[in-house]
């Protein structure tokens, strides 16, 4: 045999657990990178797949009602850098409409999405199959979006029929789409894909027009250019405008978040592996020091020995970086399922098999220069350190006189305090590996905690009363909104309500060119919101500005701003400055009801007394006030809207959950194995002078514990305060309106759950693992 | 009548299939001081062991203080390591992160927690007489083989124990430094502490009133010699010598 692979197989025989020990923490590591890499991969290639061929548009204007097509040929056929544009009829229907008839009928009444039926587009905006591929329908057929598949169960096979102004068309569900630009649930509408034919057929004489006004460009970045362009021009423009990146990125929303997550646990995982590495081989070189005098007493080179260890290292992490993959390729599936279904299937490509490659690789390179640079002290050590002075390579243990000071606390503790304070150093590796675990455990469940809140819901400019009443813009705006009111005024079972309207208004943008302005207005406007800077508007002149908007107009909370209204211009002072991923984040408040200016929409926030229940109430309303309305309870919008990102953070924080307390018991019994070894004398002593092996495994409690707590108790407040920050710039670089997260921290799990439980696994680790000091002898001193 | 401090009866102990003490019978009387010697390999520190209660015996009793601790289990063998008795091993054995004085006062405080102030002025004392209270607060690793033995002598002796067990405790001293340890472990020996240990120097083992000789396990000889008096040490070396030579050490 090979003598490198019978030293490596002697090795591994005689310090089984730290090898051991060592190549799980290579495992972990590759496989926290590997799966970080797929899915990043995953996400990037299938998106760019699927935008590929679908073609998304680069500007998109939503419009109800009529529009003058001419006005817009001639608008955007004179546009500098426009590639193409086209304009997208739909038949919008409410979900009460639509019925799903399977194995159970239901209908879509409780869906918050606004939906369309459709038909294929020729050349841009296609829907996808779950292929890729563009799905062509026959007469009858229907295609479902796959966001609706979340909250519904509708099966290929299974019948739709829409029934509306009195017309009823049953179609066979023959496909899922995939919608590029309306994929996910944090957009507000989806469109259900028919038939050219049936197109034609129930076109004026089911639902009502809406548009979608698309324009490409040379370049996507000119999108919002040409959107203030549009919007001067006043062309239809009744209805939501969004630019390609806000639609790239509500996409992937749900994925990045969940790629930020792992990316940021991979980060912090590799750090701690390779922590436990440094410590694990540097036991093995104090365990072999002998051993090393004796080879450098015979004449062999610093080079010579480290190539020894090297050989063993590397072996090592080949070994652990091929299980690591196969192991993420395993599970792969666990954190790509949503991509697949969001995006369609991604086809093997040189990317998505070289990158997780490329991560394997870069591993190995940074485990085996850490490797290098730890036996550099190899160097450093002489024969005499090694084989006469017994010095070795460490510093050796702090000694501070003072025990015989201490008047009551119990020996044990006494004695475990102060070598943890004057020590600390041997155990810094249990303080930061705690640190970093409890890290990792709790931004990620921090996260999901504030994704679940209520309270995050005015993130996305919406409050947080129970019930939201929202009357989109069209033909019959007024008719509903008189009707809602009329509801709402007489109902007694309402404690409270507001009511707002959004209207269109000019401001002056940083480069002194006029701009649109979209205002909700009313006397609680922006009330509810958390601002970034300053507050709500509290007269008539003050308008609070979304932090996109604030940058586009280039003002601080204090400045003045010029509007313009019907040619007529005022003056407002700027009250306060906040986030707002609505409207692609360009939204402002004030109580200012700007009289005259045509209404968009109209929108009621309602608080109900207590005791009545809000889904039945809306059920109650949906059924009094018909159509034309969006009644949703508060809660329901926030399970709807946030409910797959919530979803996708939840299974990346139950996941890392694991991950860490696995890290955390690994550690506890790599480190007792270790260090019981190193004290194997000091514990015999211990026991020859008359501690029991009672007192002697408290002691290694008390030490771990100590340490363990303090590492816990400070990542968690660093967790809780830095998490946030950490976030927020994730968030903030996106470009999403959200500059910063405050956590919306659950304080029994943030400050007890979770580190009661981290700290147990630890105390009841290190106990089961302080039960070999029973088998320590004493006589073990006679024989050293 | 004389009392026993620890009588062996019929003491086994096997390691690995070779019996190391073969059905060993002994009694040591109360303030006794007895050495045994042997040649290497002969079982004596395994008896040593065995006897103290730091090692389990395969077979036989031990009664320490009219005491079968050969039944104890962990916890009440080592209160009587603790409170009873006193080891000097061949290295110091003292604890690295401690220094000497705490080293000293540790298992003092162990046993008596209540009254620390007595167990340091005690162990102030101890170092005193030793000569090593110019060296308390030390680290281990500073000092002298000689100065950490002593310091080793000090905290056996801290909690006042009945018995002293030493395990070659001068065999990693020069002979200046041996004398000196020895007249500690006389000393002690005098005020009533029984003393119990294993050497290999014939000069150490002069200082016992009685020697055992340990051969393949068994005791195949011993010899009587009575109080120690320094002024006889000449004499005791003597016998030993002789009788030795006649075992053919």
């Amino acid at each position: 045999m090979n003598l490198n692979l019978k030293m490596l197989k002697n090795d591994f025989k005689r310090n089984r657990a730290g090898n051991v020990a060592l190549l799980l923490f290579m495992i972990l590591a590759t496989t926290q990178v590997v799966a970080a890499t797929i899915v990043v991969t995953q996400l990037l290639s299938s998106m760019m797949g699927m935008y590929n061929t679908a073609k998304p548009p680069h500007f998109l204007q939503m419009h109800k009602g009529e529009i003058n097509q001419e006005a817009i040929d001639t608008f955007c056929s004179s546009y500098d850098g426009i590639t193409a544009y086209q304009t997208v009829s739909m038949i919008d229907v409410y979900g009460d409409d639509i019925k799903i008839i399977g194995d159970k009928p239901f209908n879509l009444s409780d869906s918050r999405i606004d939906i369309s039926l459709v038909k294929q587009n020729k050349e841009y905006d296609r829907l996808l199959d779950d292929n890729r591929n563009v799905i062509h329908l026959k007469k009858s057929e229907i295609g479902i979006p796959v966001i609706l598949l979340g909250a519904y169960e509708i099966n290929l096979g299974d019948t739709v029929a829409i029934t509306n102004h009195g017309v009823t068309k049953e179609f066979k569900v023959t496909a899922f789409v995939h919608d590029a630009q309306m994929n996910s649930t944090l957009c507000s509408s989806t469109r259900l894909l028919i038939s050219d034919e049936d197109y034609e057929e129930l076109y004026g004489i089911m639902g009502e027009k809406e548009y979608l006004i698309e324009a490409y460009f040379t370049d996507s970045a000119l999108a919002s250019g040409f959107q203030t362009a549009y919007e001067k021009a006043n062309l239809p423009q009744d209805g939501q405008a969004v630019t390609y990146r806000i639609i790239f990125l509500l996409s992937a929303l749900t994925d990045i978040s969940l790629a930020m997550i792992l990316i940021f646990v991979s980060i912090l995982l590799v750090m701690v592996a390779l922590m436990c590495m440094k410590y694990t081989m540097m036991a093995a070189l104090e365990e072999e020091v002998s051993e090393i005098g004796t080879m450098k007493a015979i004449g062999m080179s610093y080079k010579d020995i480290q190539n020894l260890y090297l050989k063993k290292y590397k072996i090592m992490a080949t070994a652990g970086i091929l299980i690591g993959y196969i192991i993420a390729i395993i599970l792969s599936n666990l954190f790509t399922g949503h991509v697949s279904s969001t995006f369609g299937k991604q086809p093997v490509s040189l990317l998505t098999i070289g990158l997780p490659i490329i991560g394997c690789v870069l591993v190995y390179f940074i485990t085996n220069h850490y490797c290098k640079k730890i036996l550099k002290k190899l160097k450093k050590v002489t024969v005499v350190d090694a084989l006469i002075t017994g010095k070795g390579f460490g510093k050796g243990e702090r000694v501070r006189d003072g025990l015989y000071q201490s008047k009551k606390m119990p020996v044990n503790l006494l004695m475990s305090v102060r070598e943890t304070l004057h020590n600390f150093g041997g155990y810094v590796i249990v303080f930061v590996v705690m640190f970093l675990v409890i890290g990792i455990m709790m931004v990620p469940m921090n996260l999901l905690n504030t994704m679940k809140s209520k309270e995050f819901i005015t993130y996305m400019g919406s409050s947080t009363d129970d019930v939201m009443i929202e009357i989109e813009s069209g033909e019959n705006l007024w008719n509903s909104y008189e009707r809602v009111k009329k509801l709402l005024t007489r109902d007694p079972d309402i404690k409270e309500y507001k009511e707002y309207r959004s209207v269109r208004i000019e401001a002056y943008n940083s480069k002194k060119e006029w701009m649109n302005l979209h205002v909700d207005c009313g006397n609680h406007a922006g009330e509810e919101l958390k601002y970034l800077y300053g507050k709500a508007p509290s007269i008539e002149n003050d308008i609070a500005l979304s932090k996109l908007n604030a940058d586009a107009v280039g003002k601080n909370v204090g400045d003045c701003i010029t509007i313009r209204v019907d040619d007529k211009q005022m003056e407002f002072t700027v009250s306060g400055i906040y986030q707002d991923v609505t409207s692609g984040g360009l939204t402002a408040k004030a109580i200012n009801t700007f009289p005259g200016v045509e209404s968009e929409k109209y929108q009621f926030t309602i608080n109900l007394v207590d005791k009545v229940d809000a889904n039945a109430k809306t059920l109650q309303w949906r059924m009094h006030i018909g159509g034309g309305c969006d009644i949703e309870p508060m809660e329901e919008f926030i399970n709807q809207t946030l409910g797959g990102v919530a979803k996708q953070v939840e299974i990346a924080a139950i996941a890392v959950m694991v991950i860490g307390f696995l890290l955390a018991g690994l550690m506890v019994v790599l480190f007792m194995k270790l260090r019981l070894a190193k004290d194997v004398s000091q514990i015999a002593a211990m026991k020859a002078i008359g501690f029991t092996n009672f007192d002697v495994r408290r002691q290694y409690l008390y030490k771990i514990g100590m340490v363990s707590l303090i590492a816990i108790l400070t990542g968690s407040i660093f967790s809780n305060v830095l998490g946030g920050k950490i976030v927020s710039l994730a968030f903030g670089i996106m470009g999403l309106g959200i500059s910063k997260v405050t956590f919306i921290i659950n304080p029994w799990i943030a400050f007890l759950l979770l580190p009661v439980t981290l700290l147990s696994v630890v105390v009841g680790v290190t106990w089961i693992t302080s039960r070999q000091i029973r088998e320590y002898q004493i006589i073990s001193l006679i024989n050293e | 009548m004389k009392k026993y401090m620890l009588q062996v009866k019929g003491l086994w102990k096997e390691f690995s299939g070779t019996n190391i003490v073969k059905g060993i019978d002994l009694t040591v009387n109360e303030g006794e001081f007895v050495a045994i010697m042997g040649q290497s390999g002969s079982g004596k520190s395994t008896l040593l062991y065995n006897i103290s209660g730091m090692d389990r015996a395969t077979k036989g009793e031990i009664i320490f203080e009219g005491e079968d601790i050969s039944k104890l289990d962990d916890e009440q063998m080592s209160r009587i390591r603790l409170n009873n008795m006193g080891f000097i091993f061949q290295q110091s054995h003292l604890l690295k992160t401690l220094s000497i004085r705490d080293n000293i006062v540790l298992p003092g405080f162990k046993a008596n927690s209540s009254n620390r102030e007595t167990v340091t002025k005690y162990a102030e004392e101890l170092m005193r007489k030793t000569g090593i209270e110019q060296i308390a607060e030390h680290d281990i690793k500073k000092v002298s083989g000689g100065q950490l033995q002593r310091a080793a002598v000090c905290r056996a002796l801290i909690n006042h124990p009945d018995i002293i067990f030493g395990d070659e405790p001068t065999g990693a001293l020069n002979s200046s430094a041996t004398k000196e340890i020895m007249d500690i472990i006389n000393g002690v020996n005098a005020q009533g502490t029984t003393v119990m240990l294993v050497t290999h120097d014939a000069k150490v083992a002069a200082r016992a009133d009685r020697v055992i000789f340990l051969s393949d396990g068994t005791i195949t000889d011993e010899i009587v010699l009575g109080r120690y008096q320094e002024k006889d040490f000449p004499d005791r070396e003597n016998k030993m010598k002789e009788w030795l030579g006649k075992l053919g050490f």
